[in-house]
């Protein structure tokens, strides 16, 4: 289990977070943005959900369920809060104090998309999600499925900016039949930075571009725009046009074929050259039942081209469509610390 | 054994630095504010009134400002703030120069990198207030919170009208941040921002905030001589400055 804690501004959310949109990817933890969202990301990431037959993830979400009925199950339904805690012994230099209002977020969800990027079939995998943030920090703030872990940074008017930060997890061949024969690919940490503008509330474009270290040692850039249409003041729809670019040291770890592993697979050679990685669009909807509970579901698709599409694990034993769909509800509680 | 013990006596006295240091470093603010006595209370929040528009809007939707300086916001804030800290400090009256603190905006870089920046209201309370010299001054000034889904903020009071494709909501908000600022060395002892009521419901403003209908509108009424609007907007800051100077513990009776 790994666990990346940043600094800062207060709000703490922690989110166990399961497979990505587009199979390998998941997020790390890692989310700060601005004193008035003031949020600190932690993400536990098990490393049982490296596990190939999908149990072990239902293991480990069990006990999760459990918590989350308890505390849905002990905290009132209302604006009070829950309980209260004593002041903490010491306060730390530059860390704001936590006395106040704290909200906790404790929700499940399930994410059914492909095995692997590329994959033709796909899994369903729990989501449980868990956050802890400080009360009026914006919870409502957009937020894309695909979009990275980030640190909003900078803020000029209505454009923003930091760095950002993915997972895309180790895929080894022994997980998937249709991966037999082919190399292991390790896990690929990508980092680098988010541009994002809201020339109005319900348009946001956002650009990403990263370095991949360890699995792949490629630069990837996505594109992504969202039309966010709230219907009502508690229901949202959002959705929009996605592009990814990956350069061949990007793609070529997940899509090329050498002369070895052509000989066990039983694949042709295929040396896998970067460009444009894929297009899509995706679409979110949210709806707010009360202050309390949430309910939220997206779905994203994904056409992969140029050499990713044309690798022989994706034309002969994959596809190049690539689709997730994801749900989950949520429900909160307020805290207090003296 | 010599060379143990004497690594040992070395690992005791580091060990020793080490923890009188840290400690000093986790000075907790109620350390801090057991040293203060005597407090001058600054408040710079009701200068004007924000109109916006939010949602779903036009292009070129901008916002507007009334001034509602008639409304006496800031001396009430101050005659509360009093009453509320008189149990656990000296007040003293002090006379400051109210519209440099409220013309106090970040810029238009802002976020998370300015908790490295240096805080304005801390040279303010050096220049503009009199007298100096009190153990500690409580500063009172607008705030910003994020609204809706996309990057539009709200400031200070204000009104805004949320567009959605089946029926527009009004809002009211009072968004401030209390500053405790060491008189002698004008560091920031302590800043909190005032959270939003128990009536927020389903609007998730970083402050004190309330649905309202349309007769708040500047369209119907000038603000200023709104007094439907200037009682609600006192009554959030009223209920809200009681809660947010309980939290910092500043109101605390000893």
């Amino acid at each position: 289990m790994s666990i990346k804690f940043t600094r800062t501004g207060v709000p703490i959310q922690m989110m166990f977070k399961s497979r990505v949109v587009g199979s390998n990817e998941v997020r790390p933890g890692l989310e700060l943005l601005t004193k008035y969202t003031d949020m600190v990301r932690l993400d536990v990431w098990p490393a049982l959900l490296n596990e190939p037959d999908g149990y072990s993830r239902l293991r480990l979400g069990t006990p999760l369920l459990v918590l989350v009925a308890s505390i849905l199950l002990c905290a009132p339904a209302m604006a009070q809060p829950a309980f209260t805690l004593p002041a903490p012994p010491f306060e730390l230099p530059f860390v704001p104090p936590a006395s106040g209002t704290w909200n906790v977020m404790v929700g499940v969800g399930g994410e059914y998309a492909p095995k692997f990027e590329g994959s033709k079939s796909s899994i369903l995998s729990p989501v449980p999600i868990i956050s802890i943030r400080r009360v009026g920090s914006s919870t409502d703030q957009f937020r894309g499925s695909r979009d990275s872990s980030s640190i909003a940074l900078l803020e000029f008017g209505d454009l923003r900016a930091g760095p950002a930060a993915k997972i895309i997890r180790a895929r080894k061949a022994s997980d998937y039949s249709e991966l037999r024969g082919l190399g292991d690919v390790k896990t690929a940490f990508e980092l680098g930075g988010f541009v994002e503008y809201f020339p109005v509330d319900w348009f946001r474009a956002r650009a990403e571009l990263r370095q991949g270290i360890g699995g792949h040692q490629g630069a990837v850039a996505d594109l992504y725009a969202d039309f966010i249409v709230p219907v009502m003041q508690r229901f949202v729809i959002s959705g929009g046009p996605r592009f990814s670019w990956e350069s061949t040291k990007a793609t070529s770890p997940y899509f090329s074929v050498d002369a070895v592993q052509a000989m066990s697979s039983g694949l042709p050679a295929f040396s896998a050259k970067g460009g444009a990685h894929s297009v899509g669009v995706g679409a979110q909807v949210s709806y707010r039942v009360d202050p309390k509970w949430e309910v939220r579901g997206y779905v994203e698709y994904q056409r992969l081209l140029g050499d990713a599409a044309a690798s022989p694990l994706v034309a002969l034993r994959g596809s190049p469509n690539q689709t997730t769909f994801g749900v989950g509800a949520s429900y909160s509680f307020d805290f207090r610390i003296r | 054994m010599l060379y143990r013990s004497r690594f040992l006596s070395f690992a005791i006295a580091l060990l020793l630095a080490v923890g009188s240091s840290g400690c000093a470093m986790l000075e907790t603010r109620q350390t801090k504010l057991q040293a203060v006595k005597t407090v001058g209370i600054i408040s710079a929040v009701g200068d004007e009134f924000t109109f916006e528009k939010g949602g779903l809007t036009g292009l070129n939707e901008r916002s507007q400002s009334f001034p509602v300086g008639s409304w006496g916001l800031d001396d009430m804030i101050v005659q509360r703030a009093t009453l509320a800290l008189n149990g656990r400090f000296q007040v003293q009256p002090v006379t400051y120069n109210r519209s440099a603190f409220a013309a106090v905006e970040k810029g238009p870089i802002e976020a998370s990198v300015n908790f490295i920046r240096k805080d304005p209201f801390k040279n303010l309370v050096q220049s503009e207030v009199s007298p100096q010299g009190l153990d500690a001054y409580i500063v009172i000034s607008k705030a910003k919170s994020k609204f809706g889904n996309g990057g539009r903020k709200l400031y200070g009071m204000g009104f805004i009208t949320y567009g959605t494709v089946l029926a527009s909501y009004h809002h009211i908000h009072a968004l401030y941040e209390v500053r405790v600022i060491n008189g002698k060395t004008f560091d920031m002892i302590e800043k909190r921002v005032a959270q939003p009521l128990d009536n927020a419901g389903a609007v998730r403003l970083a402050g004190p905030s309330r649905l309202v209908d349309e007769s708040f509108s500047p369209g119907v009424v000038d603000p200023a001589r709104n007094d439907k609007l200037q009682a609600a907007i006192t009554d959030l800051v009223a209920r809200s400055l009681s809660s947010t100077l309980n939290d910092m513990h500043l109101a605390e009776v000893r």
